[in-house]
């Protein structure tokens, strides 16, 4: 379909104008609820709609570069519930994913397929699928679930701690809003995190994970804003060990695309078949 | 409105005030090559494998194994293990999608090995080990038509899978006992194979046809041989469906082979957060493992025909169970312990045991056909005892970066005897990795793995990924 050229004038106008309108009835508004806050920063954070990109992992250890990955993630908007309604418009959606070791070579063709509460790990070499529980997706410094693309309003309950100015990944003070989360459903993948999300823009500075027994597990700041499939995001996640005080890991994503995925590709049954499209 | 903006606004300095910048020093551990916002951008990425072009993997690893040996209590036959063996192996695994439809599949491994007991240049030295060599039609998507030596695995415990029909006879000379590892060397079925993939689930039909009359059991395998008089001695037919019903995940299979058809069924489901429960088990009508052992190796001509067996067993059919069940337990994101029991009921009971040593020492001149029972268990890839215990554990990261530490222990639960192996793998690099395994027989001389040869081993390798 195609719009004549004094219709796309009209319809920017329109635009523009309900863009006043809704911003400066916004302004005006009681200020956003912790869940909406949250619902905003995931879709600042993710692409609302199915994406493959390639993140590469580097663990530093002392400050130098010791280990690196390279994972290509396929990233599917997961449609159960059906058709979208007025209640959810707006709302961020849930993803499966599909993880694929491309480097170092000696791990690539490794899968890891994440689907709500069906997580399997398969092997090419020996053609075995393994079935994981969620606390083996935390296994590693940074781990499986590091690098899924997770929609946090979904599996975790926020409240709202405060207002404050914080000093993100690249030493800049931030207004934010200090949200603490707590695991909601059974698909969170940590059991409580706090999470600092700027107010102007909504994109999350910086979190913090913590263990089912409250230990505080990892600390991540969020930095390198680039513009991903036509919002501005961040592409690099500094992850710090709170536990080993010499492990830090940079997770860099690239080459988002959007990609539509079909449902058979989150079946057990496919990984050996799994070859990029 | 007015009010509530000045609210908002006194609020929102009280919360700056009462909070003030979080500085947990947290920044200060963020390496100087990442400090600031002019830190690089990312080293350059390499690309997915072209689909399409052909892609490959290959490691060469060198591997050496050196054993301590025992007097068995039941004489073990000529020739004895070798006390020390090296493998030398390039390993490969090359696809090559030759049009938008048809992809062609090689995994081969080469090996050159020296051991005891045997001259430095023989017909065992150099060896081929054709894993898998096969066409893949997809004709519409999801829809696969095959053809070729291709390696079926089924099941979802670790230590035991009944419902891996192809498995016997597949095994290749190699150092670990792990089960992972045997399984990710072996040698596939030449074969037939229709798969077709849905939304919920996928169905498979396989056909493997005999090409072969059945060969005997080789202690060492020789030069070249595809060894497709191992795999395909029997017409065989394989039938498998597998989707989720809820959290549970399901796999029934239907096979079909003479004097050995079975059904089978595999679950998976999680259990809370950290555990998730498996279950495997087939149900077949055929006779035990120790006349199923006699008579194959009265068929191929190792044992006299006509001879009786060394022990007293039923030969005739009966239905059969076979069922591994375990868990594996996530503990704080650091190890990963699996435990699992495996029942054979085909295999020798404790009755079955006693008569064995009974007899090897009453008559050693039994003692070549008592070691053949064990010796057709072990080359079935089947356990030779009715009831086993299986456990291990994993621990990536172990203590050291890139160093991962695994073991695991067969327990044979009605004499006590185990085996059982630790090993650490070091990535020294993105391409070299260096393991170092340990293992050992432990038991009575009168147990299972007490009575073997073999008490320990140590095997260090070296792997190269190109």
């Amino acid at each position: 379909m195609t719009l004549s050229k004094s219709a796309s004038k009209q319809l920017a106008i329109v635009t523009a104008l309900a863009a006043v309108v809704f911003n400066g009835a916004s302004a005006w508004a009681a200020p956003p609820t912790a869940r909406e806050i949250v619902e905003a920063a995931d879709r600042a954070r993710n692409p609302q709609q199915s994406f493959r990109s390639t993140l590469t992992l580097v663990t530093y250890r002392g400050g130098q570069a010791r280990e690196r990955v390279v994972l290509g993630v396929h990233a599917k908007v997961d449609d159960k519930g059906g058709q979208m309604t007025v209640a959810t418009i707006g709302a961020a959606r849930q993803f499966k994913n599909l993880v694929r070791y491309i480097d170092p070579p000696r791990d690539a063709g490794k899968l890891v397929l994440l689907d709500a509460s069906k997580m399997w790990f398969y092997d090419p070499a020996s053609k075995t699928s393994i079935r994981i529980s969620a606390q083996q997706r935390l296994v590693g410094q940074a781990s499986n679930g590091d690098v899924l693309t997770v929609n946090l309003a979904h599996d975790y309950r926020a409240t709202l701690i405060g207002e404050e100015t914080i000093k993100d990944g690249d030493h800049q003070d931030r207004r934010a809003w200090h949200l603490n989360l707590v695991a909601a459903t059974g698909d969170a993948i940590y059991a409580r995190l706090e999470c600092w999300v700027e107010r102007d823009t909504y994109r999350a500075i910086k979190g913090k994970f913590y263990s089912d027994s409250g230990r505080l597990l990892k600390i991540a700041y969020y930095r390198k804003v680039a513009n991903v499939l036509g919002v501005m995001r961040p592409t690099e996640t500094v992850i710090i060990d709170a536990v080993d005080a010499n492990l830090v890991t940079t997770v860099d994503a690239a080459g988002y695309r959007t990609q539509e995925m079909p449902e058979a590709w989150f079946q057990r049954d496919y990984l050996p078949r799994f070859e990029e499209e | 409105m007015s009010i509530s903006l000045a609210t908002l606004a006194l609020l929102s300095a009280g919360v700056a005030a009462l909070a003030p910048a979080v500085e947990d020093g947290d920044l200060d551990r963020i390496p100087d090559a990442l400090a600031g916002p002019a830190a690089q951008a990312p080293a350059t990425l390499p690309s997915h494998p072209p689909r399409g072009g052909p892609h490959a993997r290959l490691y060469l690893e060198d591997a050496l194994t050196v054993a301590t040996l025992r007097a068995p209590v039941i004489p073990f036959p000529p020739p004895a293990p070798s006390r020390w063996q090296d493998r030398a192996s390039a390993d490969l695994v090359a696809e090559w999608a030759a049009r938008a439809s048809l992809k062609l599949t090689v995994s081969d491994r080469v090996d050159l090995v020296a051991q005891e007991h045997q001259t430095w240049w023989s017909r065992s030295t150099a060896r081929n080990e054709p894993r898998e060599a096969y066409a893949s039609w997809q004709p519409r998507a999801r829809l696969y038509f095959e053809a070729g030596r291709i390696n079926v695995r089924n099941g979802v415990a670790l230590g035991f899978n009944p419902t891996d029909f192809f498995r016997p006879r597949t095994l290749v000379g190699q150092a670990s006992l792990d089960p992972s590892v045997l399984s990710r060397n072996r040698l596939g079925t030449a074969m037939l194979r229709v798969q077709a993939i849905g939304e919920r689930g996928s169905v498979s039909i396989i056909y493997a046809p005999k090409l072969f009359e059945a060969s005997p059991i080789a202690g060492n395998p020789v030069g070249v041989d595809p060894r497709l008089d191992a795999t395909n001695a029997a017409h065989r037919v394989l039938a498998s469906a597998s989707g989720n019903a809820g959290d549970l995940s399901v796999q029934a299979l239907v096979y079909l082979e003479q004097r050995r058809s079975r059904v089978g069924l595999a679950l998976t489901r999680p259990l809370g957060a950290s555990v998730v429960a498996y279950a495997e088990g087939t149900l077949g009508y055929e006779a035990d493992l120790i006349t199923r052992a006699i008579e194959y190796g009265q068929r191929t001509g190792t044992l006299p025909p006509g001879a009786p067996p060394p022990l007293p067993t039923d030969p005739s059919l009966a239905w059969r169970s076979d069922v591994a069940a375990g868990a594996s337990w996530a503990i704080a994101a650091r190890l990963t312990l699996n435990f699992e029991y495996h029942f054979h009921q085909g295999a020798l009971g404790g009755d079955d045991w006693a008569r064995w040593f009974a007899a090897g020492r009453a008559n050693p001149l039994l003692a070549p056909e008592l070691w053949y029972i064990r010796g057709y268990a072990a080359d079935q890839l089947e356990p030779a005892s009715q009831h086993n215990a299986f456990a291990r554990v994993a621990w990536p990261n172990a203590g050291v970066d890139n160093l991962e530490v695994d073991g695991f222990a067969f327990v044979n639960l009605r004499d006590g005897s185990t085996l059982t192996q630790i090993t650490a793998s070091y990535a020294m690099s993105d391409r070299w990795t260096f393991t170092l395994s340990l293992s050992a027989n432990l038991g009575s001389a009168q147990s299972e793995r007490g009575s073997l040869p073999q008490s320990s081993s140590a095997i260090a390798g070296l792997a190269c990924y190109l």
